[in-house]
């Protein structure tokens, strides 16, 4: 078995260590016999959904964003939307995930349209969001997550989506509706940092079983020894949940 | 008006007396009451002093302790901010603290390192002659925010010193675009040679042109973002620089052989700290002496004999082990330790303390943009590894899959405990602590092994 991974744009969205989670969905799958290839696809490099059977998009920073914004306009986007669409795999991590949304709309009123693979806005607020958090997720059967954020949009699902977690401590998408991240088909969206994944094996393990189900019909991954990944998850969740 | 500066002044003194009679080193307190009874206090205790100050992401502490070396060998008087206390109150606290009770200084210099963030309230108040400034990296973005952020508040610190002469890194795209639009006199300086056979994998802080964002094209990468880069599309490139490192003879552990030039003379000197990070700091020190008018020569030459700043390499013999700290607080930072560290050729113990205070930045992410994976790839040459600090359990995990195995792999959460064991190795040992982590550890070491502590 193999899963190959597409990295959109590793050289530019590549804030807060988000390349953690690719390294971690790799080492995942080799620990358990199964190849992995990474592809990293930048600017100005043309996307075909179909050669890849999972995709990662990280956070960035504000300066770059223009050069990604014509980037994506030259046909990327239209791809991204497909492929959400036809049910491939992603996983998106907070700049990542508001642009897969609609559109993000500073603080100020100026509008600057987005994929609009999923059904969801940002809106740029003053005050940012920083801090480690911890919530529980509906596709780990309530089990929690933690990470850090560090935002200052605030993010709005519309009715098909829903989100991806329930907030314990922390923000989360607008500090107000206590949803964490995005789930639309097979699309895992987050603002959490931290980075996600390590620290929560579970959630890798559901998305690679997702990715690895897409291709091969059937998945179901070995149990690994999680003990120092599980000792990394409850050592925050115990400061979070202790400070409440 | 008066009355209140002498107060101010005098409440520091005695707030810092206090604090040390109880055997601790604060200098932020005494500095914040100080500012609270006189909020220009710094103005007045900065009056008819000339000051060089020193800001950048990386290398603050070492370029200063390079330079202060430089004006002790060229005979000047000053006093600097020593401690490491580089936002506006501990800069007010040192000034006061070097300053009679009507706030005369008793030095006609001072060097002053500051916090990039703060740069811009501290050159408000004072006469700079010199600003040196080191580099601009991603650093705790819980703290500084994105990178432009950081140029933003750099701008507003030189827009404060118009007199001031600008020494810059010409081979930092970030850094040299401060010299845009400023009637500064400007000195670049830079490293006109790759420095690494073999570099840590590593991203770009800046790919992207700061004036146009086309991509950059390099001539040579020394590190990170920093090299001959030019930009195809508006010409916007790497400045010739005025003082240049143009050799680099060789390069290991304990230091690096180098060739600077300055002035159409060159200078072959060594520089007492290892990695490519410090031959940087080696040349910004060399700017600022030239920024000076000091003798080229002479500032050569304390390259050589400086005494590095607490946590930065530092070295401890303790029953027969030796141990050396090195700050680690950011991934450019990290990786050019990094670069040179697991290049040694004797098997060697690493050491890492995470630590998330706010001075180490909350958000500890960074690791994973660190090529730790150099680490595993040290093989035999890499004997132990301990993981400790507040994060220990995160520094293992991003251990476990950077593909150390896990026989080699310690966690041990107790400083006391830590310590012993690294004292007992019989080999070298190499600890990598966070800020706050480096403090610890040396509070530890100094009350158990009678070393200095780091006010003094």
């Amino acid at each position: 078995m193999e899963l190959k991974i597409c990295h959109l744009y590793p050289d530019v969205l590549n804030l807060y260590g988000d390349r953690g989670n690719v390294l971690c969905m790799c080492q995942r799958l080799r620990w358990r016999g199964i190849d992995v290839a990474v592809t990293g696809v930048s600017v100005g490099e043309p996307l075909h959904a179909a050669d890849h059977d999972l995709f990662f998009i990280g956070g960035g920073q504000d300066f770059e964003q223009e050069v990604l914004l014509e980037d994506l306009a030259g046909g990327k986007a239209a791809e991204i939307r497909a492929a959400v669409e036809d049910g491939l795999p992603f996983l998106a991590i907070c700049g990542g995930y508001q642009m897969l949304g609609s559109y993000y709309k500073t603080w100020d009123g100026v509008q600057c349209d987005f994929i609009g693979a999923l059904d969801l806005y940002t809106v740029g607020c003053r005050e940012r969001m920083i801090g480690n958090v911890l919530f529980s997720c509906d596709d780990l059967d309530g089990g929690t997550v933690v990470g850090f954020e560090n935002h200052s949009g605030k993010t709005y699902l519309g009715p098909s989506v829903r989100p991806l977690g329930r907030m314990i401590s922390g923000h989360g998408n607008n500090g107000e509706d206590g949803g964490e991240g995005a789930r639309y088909r097979n699309v895992f969206a987050s603002y959490s940092h931290g980075c996600l994944l390590p620290k929560n094996p579970a959630l890798c393990d559901r998305i690679l079983t997702e990715a690895l189900a897409r291709k091969y019909g059937e998945a179901r991954l070995e149990p690994l020894d999680d003990a120092l990944e599980l000792a990394a998850h409850d050592y925050m969740e115990r400061r979070l949940t202790a400070n409440k | 008006m008066k009355v209140s500066v002498c107060l101010s002044i005098l409440t520091c003194k005695l707030a810092r007396f206090a604090i040390r009679l109880l055997g601790r080193g604060g200098t932020d307190f005494p500095g914040r009451l100080a500012l609270k009874l006189c909020p220009d206090v710094l103005g007045k205790l900065a009056e008819g002093v000339t000051v060089i100050l020193v800001t950048g992401t990386n290398g603050k502490t070492t370029t200063s302790r390079m330079i202060e070396q430089a004006l002790t060998d060229s005979g000047i008087s000053f006093f600097a901010n020593r401690s490491g206390a580089n936002l506006l109150s501990g800069v007010t606290a040192e000034f006061a603290m070097h300053a009679t009770v009507t706030g005369r200084c008793r030095y006609p210099y001072a060097l002053i390192e500051a916090d990039e963030a703060a740069l811009k309230a501290i050159s408000k108040y004072v006469h700079a002659r010199v600003l040196v400034i080191t580099n601009v990296f991603r650093d705790q973005l819980d703290r500084y925010g994105e990178v432009t952020h950081t140029l933003e508040n750099l701008r507003i610190g030189i827009s404060h010193c118009p007199d001031a002469v600008l020494c810059l890194n010409a081979d930092d795209s970030l850094a040299r675009s401060l010299a845009d639009d400023v009637p500064n006199r400007v000195i670049y300086y830079g490293v006109s040679t790759p420095i690494y056979d073999h570099r840590v994998a590593e991203l770009s802080d800046a790919p992207y042109c700061i004036r146009c964002k086309h991509e950059y094209v390099y001539d040579y990468v020394t590190y990170g973002h920093l090299g001959g880069y030019r930009c195809p599309n508006c010409g916007y490139c790497r400045p010739d620089p005025e003082v240049a490192v143009t050799k680099v003879y060789s390069s290991d552990t304990e230091g690096s052989r180098v060739r600077l030039e300055a002035g159409g003379q060159a200078y072959d000197t060594t520089v007492n700290l290892p990695g490519g990070y410090n031959i940087y700091n080696a040349c910004a020190a060399m700017a600022c002496g030239r920024a000076l008018g000091l003798d080229p020569a002479t500032v050569a030459g304390s390259l050589s004999s400086f005494a590095c700043g607490f946590g930065r390499m530092e070295k401890f013999e303790i029953d027969g082990a030796s141990l050396r700290m090195i700050l680690i607080k950011n991934p450019a930072g990290c990786n050019q330790v990094l670069n040179f560290l697991t290049n040694t050729r004797e098997p060697s113990v690493f050491v890492v303390c995470l630590n998330d205070r706010a001075q180490d930045g909350r958000d500890i992410s960074w690791i994973w943009d660190v090529d730790f994976e150099q680490v595993a790839a040290m093989g035999d040459r890499l004997s132990r590894l301990i993981v400790s600090g507040v994060r220990a359990d995160d520094m293992a995990v991003r251990f476990k899959y950077a593909g150390v195995p896990a026989d080699k792999l310690q966690v041990v959460r107790d400083y006391g405990e830590l310590i012993r064991a690294c004292v007992a190795q019989d080999r070298p040992v190499y600890i990598m602590p966070t800020y706050t982590a480096m403090l610890e550890l040396r509070e530890k070491l100094s009350k158990t092994y009678g070393f200095k502590d780091f006010w003094e």
